[in-house]
C-alpha cells in the first residue's frame, strides 16, 4: 500500500510544479461554465422553469459536472506513452501492479485538482451565480459517495480505452470519440433533462450518466432514497464491468507483448 | 541461476546455455544477432517458441513482477526511470516500489551516487542530462534494487572511460558477492575484461560459450611474444614456435597457446640470454568474431 501512496504523492507534487498550467485549467473551466451559463440564461429568458427544471438547477448541473470534470482528469495516454517508448516492458518487471499504479497516480493528480481546481471553480460559481444548495445532509453525503463512484466509472472507461493501445498503438481518435461521448452523454455539456426521451432511454444503458448526472441528481434531491441507492449500485456495477473488461484486455495485451515482442 | 534449453524465438535458433550463480557472462554479437531477444527471454518479456528458459529455477513468465525484486534489467532504448524524474526522485521511487528499508536505501544511495559521481546533478531532471550522465544514474538504479540477477543491454553506451571503469569495478565486486550478470555488447575487447564467460551469437545461433582463454585457444591460438635481449641469440629448436622475426636486439616469436604457455617460452629464453623487456600480444578478439562469422 505504501508504494501506491508514494506514487499518489508523487503525482500530487508533480502537478504543483506546473502552476501556470493549473491556473489556465481553472480559467478554462470557468470560461466553459460562464459560456454555458450565459447560453442557458438567454434560453430561459424571463421564464422560471422549463419542464420543471429551473435555471438554478441547470447552473448547479454545470458547476458540479464541470467542476468534477476538472478534478477527474484520467491521463488517457498513461499506457499508450509507455507502449510508444517501449518502457512498458520495464514496467512489467516491477513488483507493483501496473493498473494499481495508474490508479494511484491518477488519484494523486485528482486530489491536487480537488484543492486547486474544483474548490476555486466552486467558490467562483457560488459567488457569481445562483447555484442550488444541497437538498439535505443525506443528499450531500450520498453526493460525495456518488461523485467518487462517478470518478471510478470515468477512470475505468479511460482504462478500457487505453488497453486497446496494445493492438491499435495510436488511439488518439478513440480517445477523442470517448471524450465527445463523455462530454455529451454525461450531461456535462447539455443537462440530460433536456435530452429527447428516446436518447435518455438509450443513455440509461450506458455508463455515461453515472459519471456526472447521477451525483448532480442526488445533490439536487431529485431522487428518493431507494433511487439514490439504486443509482449508486448501478455506478458500482459499471465500475466492475468496465474494470473486468479492461483487465481482460490488459492480460491479453501482455500476452501479445510476450509472444510478438514489443 | 539462468538456463536456456534448446530455445528458439524469432531469429534465435536452438540456443542452450547455463549461467551459474555469481558468474559474469558477456553476450556478444552483431546487430540482429539475437542479443536483445535472448535477454528479453531471460527477463520473461518474451515467450520462447520452442525450448525452455529457467531463471532461479523457475519459468520467468510466471509472475514477472514478483521476479522483479530479484532481477534488474536495463535495456538500451527503454527508459528505466522517467524523464521528469531526477536521479534523487527516480531512485526514491524505486525505494518504495522495491520496498527497500530506508536506512539500507540511504546507505546504498550515498555509495552509488559517490561512486557514479552524480551527486552534483542529483536534482536535475533526467531529460536535461547527457546520455552518459543519465546512463550513470540508470546503472545506479539497477544496483540499488539489490538484485540477484542483473541483465544489462549495452551498458557502456554513452559512458566515458571513467564510467566504463566504474562499471567494470562494480560488476566484479558484486559478482564476488554472488550477483549474476548477463551483459550484452558490441564491444568485445571491453566487455571481455569484466566477464568470466563469453557467449557469442551470430545470426541467432550460439557459436561459442565459455571463458576467454578457451575461446582464444580454440579459435585463434597464435600469440606473439616480443623480447628485447642482451646477450646471445637464444636457441628455440626445442620450442613449438610457429615463426619468428628479428629486428636488431628484438625478436618476435609467434607461438601456439594450445601447446605452450607464455611463461614456458620465457623460461627457456631466460636460461639462454639476458631479457631486457617482454611484450605479449594476444590475437584481437574482434578477429575471432570475424572468424566465427565465417
Amino acid at each position: 500500500m505504501l508504494k501506491y501512496l508514494a506514487y499518489a504523492k508523487k503525482a500530487f507534487l508533480g502537478r504543483s510544479a506546473y502552476r501556470f498550467d493549473h491556473l489556465m485549467g481553472i480559467l478554462s473551466t470557468c470560461l466553459q461554465f460562464f459560456i454555458f451559463y450565459e447560453i442557458y440564461r438567454a434560453l430561459y429568458g424571463s421564464g422560471d422553469s422549463v419542464d420543471g427544471i429551473t435555471m438554478s438547477m441547470v447552473t448547479t448541473n454545470f458547476v458540479l459536472s464541470l467542476g468534477l470534470g476538472a478534478m477527474f482528469s484520467p491521463d488517457d495516454y498513461y499506457l499508450p506513452r509507455r507502449i510508444w517508448d517501449g518502457s512498458i516492458s520495464t514496467e512489467l518487471l516491477r513488483p507493483i501492479s501496473f493498473p494499481g499504479r495508474m490508479i494511484a497516480e491518477n488519484v494523486g493528480a485528482s486530489c491536487f485538482n480537488l484543492i486547486f481546481k474544483f474548490v476555486p471553480v466552486l467558490l467562483i460559481a457560488i459567488f457569481t451565480t445562483g447555484m442550488e444548495k444541497p437538498a439535505g445532509a443525506v443528499s450531500m453525503i450520498l453526493f460525495i459517495v456518488s461523485a467518487l463512484l462517478g470518478y471510478g466509472v470515468l477512470w475505468t472507461i479511460s482504462f478500457l480505452v487505453q488497453m486497446t493501445s496494445f493492438w491499435l498503438i495510436n488511439i488518439w481518435s478513440l480517445i477523442t470519440i470517448k471524450d465527445v461521448l463523455v462530454n455529451v452523454c454525461s450531461g456535462k455539456m447539455i443537462p440530460l433533462w433536456f435530452m429527447p426521451v428516446w436518447m435518455t432511454g438509450i443513455l440509461r444503458f450506458t455508463p455515461f450518466e453515472a459519471i456526472y448526472f447521477t451525483p448532480v441528481q442526488i445533490y439536487l434531491g431529485q431522487l428518493t432514497m431507494p433511487e439514490m441507492l439504486t443509482k449508486c449500485a448501478v455506478q458500482i456495477v459499471w465500475i466492475v464491468i468496465l474494470y473486468l473488461i479492461g483487465s481482460i484486455l490488459w492480460k491479453q495485451g501482455q500476452k501479445k507483448l510476450i509472444v510478438q515482442g514489443g | 541461476m539462468l538456463s536456456f534449453e534448446h530455445v528458439s524465438k524469432f531469429i534465435l535458433s536452438d540456443v542452450s546455455l547455463h549461467i551459474p550463480k555469481g558468474q559474469v557472462v558477456g553476450l556478444i554479437g552483431d546487430t540482429g544477432a539475437g542479443k536483445t531477444t535472448l535477454i528479453k527471454l531471460a527477463s520473461g518479456l518474451l515467450k520462447p517458441e520452442e525450448g525452455r528458459v529457467s531463471v532461479m529455477g523457475k519459468d520467468p513468465q510466471d509472475n514477472r513482477s514478483r521476479y522483479g525484486t530479484r532481477l534488474s534489467v536495463l535495456i538500451t532504448g527503454t527508459k528505466l526511470l522517467e524523464d521528469g524524474d531526477s536521479a534523487r526522485s527516480g531512485l526514491d521511487m524505486l525505494r518504495y516500489t522495491y520496498a527497500i528499508p530506508k536506512e539500507e536505501y540511504l546507505q546504498s544511495y550515498r555509495e552509488l551516487s559517490d561512486r557514479f559521481g552524480f551527486k552534483g546533478y542529483e536534482n536535475a531532471k533526467l531529460k536535461e542530462l547527457s546520455t552518459g550522465q543519465r546512463r550513470r544514474v540508470e546503472l545506479a538504479a539497477v544496483c540499488i534494487m539489490r538484485p540477484e540477477l542483473v541483465i544489462l543491454d549495452e551498458p557502456d553506451v554513452g559512458l566515458d572511460e571513467e564510467g566504463k571503469q566504474i562499471l567494470e569495478e562494480l560488476v566484479r565486486e558484486q559478482a564476488r558477492e554472488g550477483v549474476t550478470y548477463l551483459i550484452t555488447s558490441h564491444n568485445m575487447p571491453e566487455i571481455s575484461n569484466m566477464c568470466d564467460r563469453l557467449a557469442i551469437l551470430a545470426e541467432g545461433r550460439l557459436m561459442f560459450y565459455g571463458s576467454e582463454s578457451v575461446l582464444r585457444s580454440q579459435y585463434l591460438p597464435i600469440n606473439t611474444m616480443t623480447i628485447t635481449y642482451d646477450g646471445a641469440i637464444p636457441n628455440i629448436d626445442d620450442l613449438p614456435i610457429v615463426r619468428y622475426r628479428m629486428d636488431g636486439n628484438r625478436i618476435a616469436y609467434d607461438y601456439n597457446s594450445r601447446y605452450i604457455t607464455a611463461s614456458e617460452v620465457l623460461n627457456v629464453l631466460m636460461k639462454q640470454t639476458g631479457i631486457l623487456d617482454v611484450k605479449i600480444q594476444k590475437t584481437d578478439l574482434e578477429q575471432i568474431i570475424s572468424k566465427l562469422h565465417g
